[in-house]
């Protein structure tokens, strides 16, 4: 009987689906648990109720008819928690072969196969920022992902709200793809910054040919003829109107400021920089000209560039008033998040609230999404994780996250096997011990075989 | 030297060290016996299209043309007739999508300032005025092993990068003419990048991507500035630019966009472009489609899938040997291995008409595929529809191909037994009225009764084998020696780096009833290529092929020796 009801939920929910082609929001009411909501202080012995994926109603005592209920006596429930670097679900990370590569989409090679959603899911992460690597001066249009983990359609995992993001890159990395690599500029620092200012001088130029093309179209019998089309410049305009959020990776604080002042003189407030290892060096700076930096915890060495780093560089980010989040940009990291934040509240002293911020609301304006997802409110979307401790604890584990109000994981119903897609042929499939995929310089190694892999061998 | 360019050396240096040596008991492939004036096939079981079958019917070609197909067909005088009781005839198979005798293009030469950010079009892969007829040579021997398996008509697709250029319909006749039905058919893309992708941009898929959508917005915008200046006066004059032009039959939709798309991934992928920039699309190569069958409906895209099917690797292991986990982790991989058998019942029961390409098959694979679908659940209709009248829908020639009917071309398959019989053998093809005539193999019982020898097959022992290819002829060994149920075996060939013989272990030898079927590796320019190699065996002599994946097949002969020590 159970299973009939299951087959005709099955179809009921398959029908619902492809007649709207709108991805699947969930009813769940959860029960007397503590509720971190992070923008509004925290909660004891609370009810959330969602309705149709979103949080409908916060409180005590809450009931509701057919709807599936949680008791989460003694548990914690957070916001789902959001990864702003992120390379998961990622056919393609880099587009390694041009210093400019605005036009390219992430959007495009989403594998919605990959088994790092589940693991993220896993984790308690139910949204990530999914990037261009950072082999570019600029890269590739960035696509922030929900994660729908299961229906094999890119389509579901896109989040259709979010703000447009676009990755740049400054440093060791563009200038060993493209100068050392290539022979091509950027070669160094100062090239980084020739080609990003000449991107957007270029981009004033497309703007006012592609005006001057349509204003003369307007006129009654004229016959203008049309300028050439650049997906690439026709990006950069976007961003310089504001339409964009850049994610910069970057390292050294003379970068990081360099490219602040690059982009006062374009009159470019969108901002958000990532890795920031020396952004302790200039936090008042990223305070005021920029909507942040989104750092790791404790990774720095990989590279020359990244010798000089804190443990208290979330810590001095944050108190300088800088938004602040933490990031993976791994498909390992991103199991635990909440162990990252919690490494920089150990360092750094800050409070729970601000250290659940760093991994939430945090990452969710610098991705432009704040008033959707990143905390527990009402009229919020329901991206929830229940822990069965508090997040921040050594010994914490999640235990079920939702997406729309919809359960993706749950520990007591975790099968062995996971995977979406399994090859025809092989019951092992190649398993790489070190792990390629979801990082950065993917896809960009030849590049830099010839002088020597153990000296550049690094991928961040 | 790119990989790309070493495989090709490769196979330039087995092609040396294979021959060829033509022997009296190959078929006729030289297509000479032209059914020139009038001819009757007498007494066939004819299949005119899925569905429509006539017992003891005759069919009346004339100057290559059908001239009538039917039971009561008056025989002229003048005619041939020739009896084929105890035949099966079947329309001529069209390939919707083939690389049979389709060499490379030219390497373009770099420019003194080039820079792999901004490439030439010829050396990102772009290249939409290619003709594939230009590096097409229609003696290729790849095209009498299709030809071999009752294929008539292909649609030849350009090698290359993301935009190889153009494909071309032509029939597999007589190699004296030039065989072409039409050029410039459809515009090819793929996601590939050049030379193996990643150096030179477009690199990665991303990039391929936003590559298409800027060459096909720039040829919309090159076309209206073309027809502004020739309707007006004071404008500039346009800048003529080869892939634009290249591009205006598909951006005035007049040729389709045959997209090469495996799995659903790609497909949806293939699909956004058609929907962003609305041209016609055919999806070629798909082998994983029932995911998207919606999508394919509402996008009005055509399919051609692949007629490659993956080894069965799985359905047969031990799994009471395996531990509980490979068990779970096996089963897997059989639901897999299944599900790759049924993509052409998907497309059916979704009610695409799909057709199939051979791109990446073997055509000795040909009939034990079908079979393998059919038991999967294509229906019999369905899977003569796929390999005739479906392909010459999609490519636009159902006005003289696809089915036997009067008046059209005389492309046709006569079989030993129907389609899908397990004994079926390609007795006669008739392409462009030209008939090939194949040897039928004499199927032997299990257990060799014909064969003359006491009970099973033995292989077990030592071979001597010559093979042959146009460039010449070679020969080694096959020791080959029974281990319990199963088989092990060394083969010695021509060293490909020079010097004497080199040796491979034989792999996958299997051997069901009297045929023969194993695999070795060859080492060479650094590569490591897959010889397959399958044959009858008949008492101390085999008689078979070794074939190279899409490069074709040659023949081999051995003879059993006793080994001298």
């Amino acid at each position: 009987m159970k299973k009939i009801i299951y087959i005709i939920a099955a179809i009921l929910v398959m029908g619902w689906n492809s007649a709207n082609s709108q991805t699947q929001k969930g009813s769940v009411l959860i029960k007397n648990a503590t509720v971190l909501t992070v923008t509004k202080g925290i909660l004891e012995d609370t009810d959330v109720l969602v309705e149709n994926g979103i949080i409908k109603k916060i409180g005590k005592g809450l009931t509701a008819s057919n709807v599936t209920t949680i008791d989460a006596k003694g548990k914690y429930v957070m916001p789902g928690i959001i990864d702003a670097h992120s390379h998961v679900a990622l056919d393609a990370v880099n587009e390694g072969t041009a210093p400019i590569t605005s036009e390219v989409r992430m959007a495009d090679v989403i594998d919605p196969y990959d088994i790092g959603l589940y693991r993220a899911l896993a984790g308690g992460v139910t949204v990530s920022h999914a990037m261009h690597g950072s082999a570019n001066a600029i890269g590739g249009q960035n696509i922030t992902l929900k994660h729908r983990y299961g229906s094999g359609n890119p389509d579901d995992l896109i989040m259709k709200d979010a703000a447009r993001t676009i990755k740049f890159a400054l440093g060791e990395n563009p200038t060993r793809v493209h100068g050392r690599g290539n022979g091509i500029q950027p070669r160094s620092r100062m090239g980084v910054e020739a080609v990003i200012r000449n991107g957007f001088n270029d981009a004033i130029q497309y703007k006012k040919t592609w005006e001057t093309y349509n204003n003369a179209l307007k006129v009654k019998g004229a016959t203008p003829v049309p300028p050439k089309y650049s997906e690439r410049l026709q990006t950069l305009v976007d961003i310089l109107d504001g339409k964009i959020i850049i994610h910069c990776h970057s390292y050294r604080a003379d970068e990081i400021y360099m490219l602040i002042n690059v982009c006062r003189e374009f009159g470019i407030t969108n901002i958000v920089f990532s890795h920031v290892n020396e952004g302790f060096k200039v936090a008042p700076e990223l305070a005021a000209y920029t909507m942040g930096a989104s750092v790791f915890a404790d990774w720095w060495a990989y590279k020359f560039e990244v010798y000089y780093s804190t443990a208290f560089n979330a810590a001095i980010l944050t108190q300088n008033g800088v938004i602040t989040s933490i990031n993976s940009d791994s498909g390992e990291l991103i199991r635990h998040l909440y162990h990252e934040a919690g490494k920089a509240q150990r360092y750094g002293e800050l409070t729970d609230e601000q250290t659940l911020a760093l991994i939430t609301i945090n990452p969710a304006k610098q991705l432009g999404i704040a008033d959707k997802v990143g905390s527990i409110e009402e009229g919020k979307q329901a991206d929830l994780v229940i822990f069965n401790d508090h997040p921040l604890s050594v010994y914490a584990i999640p235990q079920m996250t939702f997406v729309d109000g919809v359960k993706y994981f749950d520990i007591n119903e975790d099968p062995n096997d996971m995977r979406l897609r399994v090859a025809a042929t092989e019951s092992i499939e190649p398993i790489f011990l070190k792990e390629h995929d979801h990082k950065c310089m993917h896809g960009v190694d030849f590049f830099f075989t010839n002088f020597g892999r153990s000296l550049f061998d690094h991928e961040h | 030297m790119s990989p790309k360019i070493q495989v090709f050396k490769s196979i330039l240096v087995l092609v040396f060290f294979l021959s060829f040596q033509y022997t009296k008991a190959q078929s006729d492939p030289s297509g000479e016996k032209r059914v020139t004036g009038t001819i009757a096939i007498k007494n066939a079981t004819i299949t005119t299209a899925p569905g429509k079958t006539i017992q003891n019917g005759t069919i009346l070609i004339k100057n290559g043309l059908i001239e009538a197909v039917g039971t009561n067909i008056t025989i002229p005088k003048e005619a041939q007739v020739i009896s084929a009781d105890s035949l099966f005839i079947y329309p001529g198979f069209i390939d919707g999508a083939s690389t049979a005798g389709v060499g490379k293009a030219p390497e373009p030469e770099k420019p003194s300032d080039y820079n792999p950010a901004n490439p030439p079009d010829d050396i990102a892969g772009i290249t939409p005025w290619r003709n594939v007829i230009d590096i097409y040579d229609n003696k290729n021997n790849q095209i009498n092993d299709w030809r071999k398996s009752g294929f008539t008509i292909a649609q030849l697709i350009p090698e290359g990068g993301m935009m190889p250029g153009k494909t071309a319909i032509v029939l597999f006749g007589n190699p004296s003419s030039t065989n072409i039905l039409s050029q410039n058919s459809a515009l090819v893309v793929k996601f590939q990048a050049a030379r193996g992708g990643g150096r030179i941009y477009p690199g990665t898929p991303l990039g391929i991507m936003a590559k298409f959508r800027d060459v096909y917005k720039n040829a919309e915008l090159a076309s209206r500035h073309g027809k502004l200046f020739a309707s007006n006066n004071g404008l500039n004059r346009p800048e003529i630019n080869k892939t634009y032009e290249a591009m205006y039959p598909v951006v005035d939709k007049n040729i389709p966009v045959l997209f090469e798309a495996n799995d659903d991934i790609e497909i949806r992928r293939a699909l956004s472009l058609q929907k962003e920039n609305g041209f016609r699309l055919i999806l070629s190569g798909v082998s994983s489609v029932e995911k998207v069958t919606n999508e394919i409906k509402a996008a009005n895209a055509q399919v051609l899938l692949s007629m490659k099917l993956p080894d069965d690797k799985v359905t047969k292991a031990k799994m009471e040997e395996l531990s509980e986990e490979m068990q779970a982790r096996t089963k897997r991989v059989q639901e897999a291995y299944q599900s790759t058998l049924k993509q052409a019942a998907f497309l059916e029961a979704a009610g695409i008409p799909f057709g199939f390409t051979s791109m990446g098959a073997k055509s000795g694979d040909t009939f034990k595929n079908l079979r393998l679908m059919v038991e999967n659940g294509l229906t019999e209709n369905g899977a003569l529809a796929a390999l005739t009248i479906n392909n010459a829908n999609i490519l636009g020639i159902q006005k003289f191909a696809g089915t036997l009917e009067k008046g059209k071309s005389a492309n046709m398959v006569i079989l030993t037994a129907p389609l899908l019989d397990e004994e079926t053998q390609v007795k006669h093809v008739v392409a462009d009225g030209f008939m090939f005539d194949y040897e039928i193999k004499e199927k032997k019982n299990g257990n060799g009764e014909k064969n003359g020898t006491n009970g099973a097959v033995a292989i077990d022992g030592f071979w001597e084998y010559t093979s042959d290819t146009p460039a010449g002829s070679s020969s080694g060994t096959l020791e080959i020696k029974k281990e319990g149920d199963s088989y092990k075996g060394t083969i010695t060939y021509d060293n490909p780096a020079g010097g004497g013989q080199a040796s491979s272990e034989m792999k996958n030898i299997n051997l069901s009833g009297s045929n023969l079927t194993f695999s070795f590796d060859v080492a060479a320019g650094g590569m490591s290529l897959v010889v397959n190699v399958s044959g009858e065996v008949s008492g101390d002599q085999i008689s078979g092929n070794l074939s190279l994946a899409e490069y074709g097949s040659f023949p081999m002969n051995a003879t059993k020796k006793p080994k001298s020590f």
